[in-house]
């Protein structure tokens, strides 16, 4: 080795060989990885576009080529894809908006509570993770129950505490979107709130010490200790959380079937209704490309938000 | 009928029937040993059944062997057309009715020709009529039914005891079924519809259960064809706003809204519910809850969908499943093709098909349902009428016409709209659809 490097420092240009042999072996490295991602990923992107493209059916030998017709369709009012795509992304971004605070607030909220050292910790905290290993059409059938709009335990409840009349929670544009945040609430609160808890266990007990030294009161120390220190944590939530909301699916479909009048189909389900139900999916393609290019948008917005928090933290 | 000791009756009662029946069998496949292959998507309890039978076949067939495989529909509706395209698709396939339309248009399936189906021993005219036409496609078969469900409608004896009808006379006309729904119909306070201070809020027992699924909606399907309407025109575009369609629907419509004899907001779960605690008389739904009673011990009665929507024909809204033959490439075994239709042939006798209903199945053809097996079952209080079950197909487009038409269903049941504007609205956007999806026909 030690020969060999030698007269390669002294001379200008290094020996060819070597060179030549080095680049090889991190491309190989890369090879196994590479051949699945282009199989996996890249090919079905492309294929997908194609299909997009053109009017494709499986079974018809010609696959005419239509341009931008279907993503054309998306924005000519009066077909059904101008009208069901705008308003069931509307749909999932509405959800998005409500569910999103909802799940980081009482995440926070059931992290603070369950972090001081009261009786039964450890068996609370079960209790609200355990909802979330269960699969989603297990609590889609549960919430649909609970909020059936004659016999669920909601409407019973109220009758007979209140002896409110009952409320179509399901038919009711509106309404109907209860069932399903309040479900996804419960069912996905408990992942973030085991995020909160790992992070309350990293605040120094000092600072709180001397913040009480000081004469704080308790939300004094919450706003100006707990917050701050969580604001990573916080971000790295809301940007999951937010995305996952984004893939709103199986609750929707199981607990109103994006009822009534489509106001809680989510675009998800629509794409799969138009391409598996109406056999369109050169249409189904486009609307999927369509919303995978918001979402590269939104996800851009928010690596940006998270880049800026992490220059913040180092500054 | 799924109790283990019916299952042996009708099993037995099978055997028998295959004995007495022998002969059909004699003109079989001759030709040289074949294997088939064999893709449906009885997954369920129906999944030993499906298999005790194929494997009989397989006993009494030396030359032909076929190998099933069970797979979820959903999974074979998004295969079916790669391995057409690739040439490699099984050899018999069974496709549901809501599909079968669509892939015939699309060249997945190759039609059964009178020759064909003569030379097996398929007669047709020995099925219920509309059920095997489900699977014809511009005057040509592409299918032997071998499974069937219906829509119908359950009764409490008990309850219509109560409300003063005749418990053994379940309603047959729009007339008979208000009036019944209207005795059944008492408010919290003991006070009758029509009464001064009757309550529709509070309703104690009531008529008859209208909810807003697409269960609930083929409620309505019956309705139109039964007043001699269509849900689409001979271009096959959606045609199910006609003024016999409107007035149909709106007769179910003013059940709830006017009459009050049927809950608003109703979801399919509470009316189950509702049903099963003798809240209400009459519970039109699908068969397959005849089980769910007969384990209850409940009172009650199976009636064909009476005339809730006009007097033209009876008619009820059914789901089917049938036996096809995938289109094959060139270089395909004719003499597979021959053993198929021997197979199709054996698995839709009324043997092989009475041994079937012990899943919950309806009988495909008259002589299955006259079987004594069936005598005092409940479910054979429709048998009368099994030739007005009607099939959403026959056209390429089913989703895009029914998926319309279950919202405009929803709109009209919930009161969102009037009935001919649910209706016109639903023609429209569905008719908007086909526009697009005849593109990829032609």
């Amino acid at each position: 080795m030690t020969i060999t490097q030698a007269p390669a420092r002294t001379t200008t240009a290094p020996a060819p060989t070597p060179r030549r042999r080095v680049p090889l072996e991190p491309y190989l490295y890369l090879l196994p990885h590479a051949v699945l991602f282009f199989l996996f990923t890249v090919y079905p992107i492309g294929y997908g576009l194609y299909i997009s493209l053109h009017r494709w059916d499986l079974l018809n030998p010609v696959k005419t080529f239509v341009g931008s017709e279907f993503y054309r369709n998306l924005f000519t009012p009066g077909t059904p894809q101008a009208d069901f795509f705008w308003k069931t992304l509307w749909n999932t971004t509405f959800f998005t908006i409500v569910s999103v605070p909802l799940l980081l607030i009482a995440a926070l909220g059931l992290a603070l509570l369950l972090h001081r050292p009261i009786f039964g910790r450890t068996f609370f905290r079960a209790v609200f993770f355990m909802p979330g290993i269960l699969t989603v059409s297990v609590m889609g059938i549960l919430w649909r129950w609970m909020f059936d709009n004659q016999i669920g335990l909601v409407n019973a409840a109220r009758m007979v505490l209140a002896s409110a009349p009952p409320i179509p929670w399901l038919s009711t544009e509106g309404l109907a979107w209860v069932p399903i945040v309040v479900g996804t609430v419960w069912w996905t609160v408990g992942f973030n709130m085991t995020l909160y808890l790992a992070a309350l266990g990293n605040v120094p007990v000092s600072l709180y010490e001397a913040a009480s030294l000081d004469g704080a009161t308790p939300w004094q120390s919450l706003r100006f200790i707990t917050i701050p220190l969580l604001a990573p944590v916080t971000l790295f939530v809301f940007v999951t959380t937010a995305l996952a909301s984004f893939q709103l699916f199986g609750q929707s479909l199981l607990i109103t079937n994006g009822g009534p009048s489509r106001s809680t189909q989510s675009v998800i389900q629509y794409i799969t209704e138009e391409g598996f139900t109406n056999a369109q999916y050169s249409s189904a393609a486009a609307m999927g490309f369509a919303f995978g290019l918001i979402m590269l948008i939104f996800t851009a917005a928010q690596f940006g938000l998270m880049a800026r928090d992490v220059k913040g933290d180092e500054g | 009928m799924s109790t283990p000791l019916s299952r042996l009756v009708l099993l037995t009662a099978a055997v028998t029937f295959a004995v007495s029946s022998g002969p059909a069998n004699a003109q079989g496949y001759t030709g040289p040993k074949v294997n088939l292959t064999f893709l449906h998507g009885f997954t369920g309890p129906d999944r030993p059944v499906m298999e005790g039978l194929i494997k009989k076949y397989n006993d009494s067939h030396p030359n032909v062997q076929v190998r099933a495989q069970a797979q979820p529909w959903g999974t074979t509706w998004q295969q079916l057309p790669a391995l057409v395209a690739s040439g490699k698709a099984p050899d018999v396939v069974v496709i549901n009715e809501d599909q079968i339309t669509g892939f015939v248009a699309r060249g997945a399936v190759s039609p059964l020709t009178p020759a064909e189906l003569k030379g097996a021993g398929i007669d047709k005219s020995k099925f219920f009529g509309p059920l095997f036409a489900t699977a014809d496609y511009k005057d040509q078969a592409y299918g032997v039914p071998i499974s069937s469900v219906a829509y119908v409608m359950f009764y409490n004896k008990d309850l219509m005891k109560k409300a003063g009808l005749d418990p053994n006379k379940p309603p047959r006309t729009r007339d008979e079924l208000l009036k019944a729904s209207l005795a059944c119909t008492v408010d919290k306070s003991g006070k009758k519809a029509g009464q001064t201070g009757f309550d529709p809020k509070n309703l104690d027992t009531w008529g008859i259960s209208l909810y807003n699924n697409w269960v609930g909606a083929r409620a309505a399907y019956a309705a139109i064809l039964q007043n001699g309407g269509q849900m689409v025109n001979k271009d096959q575009n959606a045609a199910f706003n006609s003024p016999q369609a409107i007035s149909a629907v709106q007769f179910l419509v003013d059940l709830v809204q006017k009459q009050h004899v049927a809950r608003p907001n109703s979801t399919e779960e509470a009316e189950l519910a509702a049903f099963s605690q003798g809240k209400v008389c009459f519970f039109p739904s699908g068969q397959w809850y005849l089980d769910r009673f007969e384990s209850q011990k409940m009172n009650f009665g199976v009636t064909f969908m009476p005339r809730v929507g006009g007097t033209v024909k009876d008619a009820a809204w059914g789901g089917s499943s049938h036996l096809t033959l995938p289109k094959q490439p060139s270089s395909y075994d004719a003499n597979k093709r021959k053993a198929a239709l021997d197979f199709m042939a054996w698995l839709s006798q009324p043997a092989q098909n009475l041994t079937w209903t012990s899943t919950g199945s309806l009988p495909t053809q008259a002589a299955v349902a006259k079987n004594a097996t069936f005598e005092k079952a409940p479910i054979s209080g429709i048998f009368d009428r099994l030739d007005s079950v009607y099939a959403t197909s026959g056209y390429p487009w089913v989703g895009q016409v029914m998926a319309p038409f279950d919202q405009a269903w929803e709109a009209a049941y919930l009161g969102k709209k009037t009935v001919s504007q649910a209706l016109n609205d639903g023609v429209k956007e569905s008719n908007k659809q086909i526009e697009q999806a005849r593109k990829n026909f032609q």
